[in-house]
């Protein structure tokens, strides 16, 4: 369309957008293709229309075209198919056609009634709930061991999510027709909740293994020892062996979280040598006599 | 055939609206498990809707019985057509 939008409506250019609306109604209700199906003229007319309506019916598009920001071309908005392209002869028949329209007709002849013969569609309907989507925040160690936690719904209700030992931060656990209703009869949907794992003040969790850092002591690292080292299933007694450095890591076997196959993951402890919060004398004249000590260079490594 | 997700997004519509206007008899999907499945017919029928509702200022009680003129219009021109078709094709 390339012609003034304002004259294909028909309205001045100072027209406010109520008028145009007003007019453009009038011009549709005539001109549209599915109130006029035999009608090609209505509906190249009625396309023009259309595309001036979208140009003027819209106050800020309007403003631009005013302005010669934009043209009356390319205008044409896409359309899919109109209704009444599905009917007619040929055409398939669906839920929507009828013979009501001569019925009467039919009553009295054969060949007529044969022709007629056409079922309206059946009236039945059923239509899944939708799924609802939750966010449910728990504990790192309510998703490591599991737990049942309560979520309150928009409509009041409640509903308990069981979340299972081993859970992963933004798992979504989905509660099978607990979402919306049904509509006609249909299944209600599901909720699904996305689990938000909270992180921990030591633990932290690489797929089903647990890390933690475990400080020791000087004389621990040096002389060995045992320890209690803290897991997501409560304390568990470790051996530190003799000459235990910095950094050094100690596996327990099956102290990590849950896995899908019944099985667990590991804890790794990480150990961390700390020494005494206060300078000790007597830490301080040994170091300075001890001459294995002053020899011994772990920046080895490091020099190019 | 188009599945509801889709078809609620091509045909403008949310849940609700849908399932008032399959209430109101304006749309019948064919039903099919688990949830009903749409076709272009539907989509169609939908903008029609949409046209007289928005741009027409048609109430809803009026939408019914526009629907219900337009149907019979269709299966009447329908025959027509195939009655003309048969009686050219006897002519010949």
């Amino acid at each position: 369309m390339s012609e003034d939008p304002y004259a294909v409506l028909g309205v001045k250019p100072e027209a406010t957008q109520d008028e145009i609306r007003k007019v453009y109604r009038q011009l549709a209700k005539k001109l549209h293709p599915d109130l006029n199906p035999g009608d090609r003229q209505a509906e190249e007319k009625f396309k023009q229309v259309s595309a001036a309506y979208d140009l003027l019916g819209d106050a800020e598009k309007r403003a631009r075209y005013d302005r010669g920001e934009i043209d009356a071309s390319g205008a044409e908005r896409p359309r899919e198919r109109y209704y009444r392209d599905f009917h007619g002869a040929g055409a398939e028949e669906h839920s929507y056609s009828t013979n009501a329209g001569f019925g009467d007709f039919a009553e009295t002849d054969d060949i007529l009634k044969e022709m007629f013969a056409r079922g309206g569609g059946e009236r039945q309907f059923r239509l899944r709930g939708q799924d609802v989507l939750y966010r449910l925040p728990v504990e790192f160690l309510e998703a490591v061991n599991g737990a049942t936690k309560r979520i309150t719904m928009p409509d009041g209700g409640t509903i308990d999510v069981v979340i299972p030992a081993g859970t992963r931060d933004r798992q979504v656990l989905r509660l099978r027709g607990k979402g919306g209703p049904g509509i006609g009869g249909g299944t209600p949907g599901d909720a699904l909740v996305e689990i938000g794992v909270k992180p921990h003040a030591f633990f932290t969790r690489k797929d089903d293994d647990i890390h933690v850092e475990v400080p020791i002591s000087l004389p621990e690292a040096v002389l060995g020892a045992k320890l209690d080292v803290p897991t997501p299933s409560g304390p568990v007694r470790m051996t530190v062996p003799k000459g235990t450095n910095t950094g050094r890591v100690l596996r327990l076997r099956g102290k990590g979280a849950a896995r899908g196959d019944g099985g667990h993951g590991d804890e790794y402890v990480t150990l961390k040598i700390v020494l005494p919060d206060e300078p000790d004398p007597e830490l301080e004249a040994f170091a300075q006599r001890w001459q294995a000590g002053k020899d011994q260079n772990p920046r080895r490594h490091l020099e190019a | 055939m188009i599945r509801i997700e889709e078809f609620l997004l091509r045909a403008r519509l949310d849940q609700h609206a849908l399932q008032a206007w399959v209430a109101a008899g304006w749309l019948v999907p064919p039903q099919t498990d688990p949830e009903p499945m749409f076709s272009d017919v539907d989509l169609a029928r939908a903008q029609l809707i949409h046209d007289l509702r928005q741009d027409f200022g048609v109430n809803d009680e009026a939408v019914s019985v526009i629907l219900h003129l337009v149907d019979q219009m269709h299966g009447l021109r329908r025959s027509m057509q195939e009655l003309l078709n048969e009686m050219r094709a006897n002519k010949t």
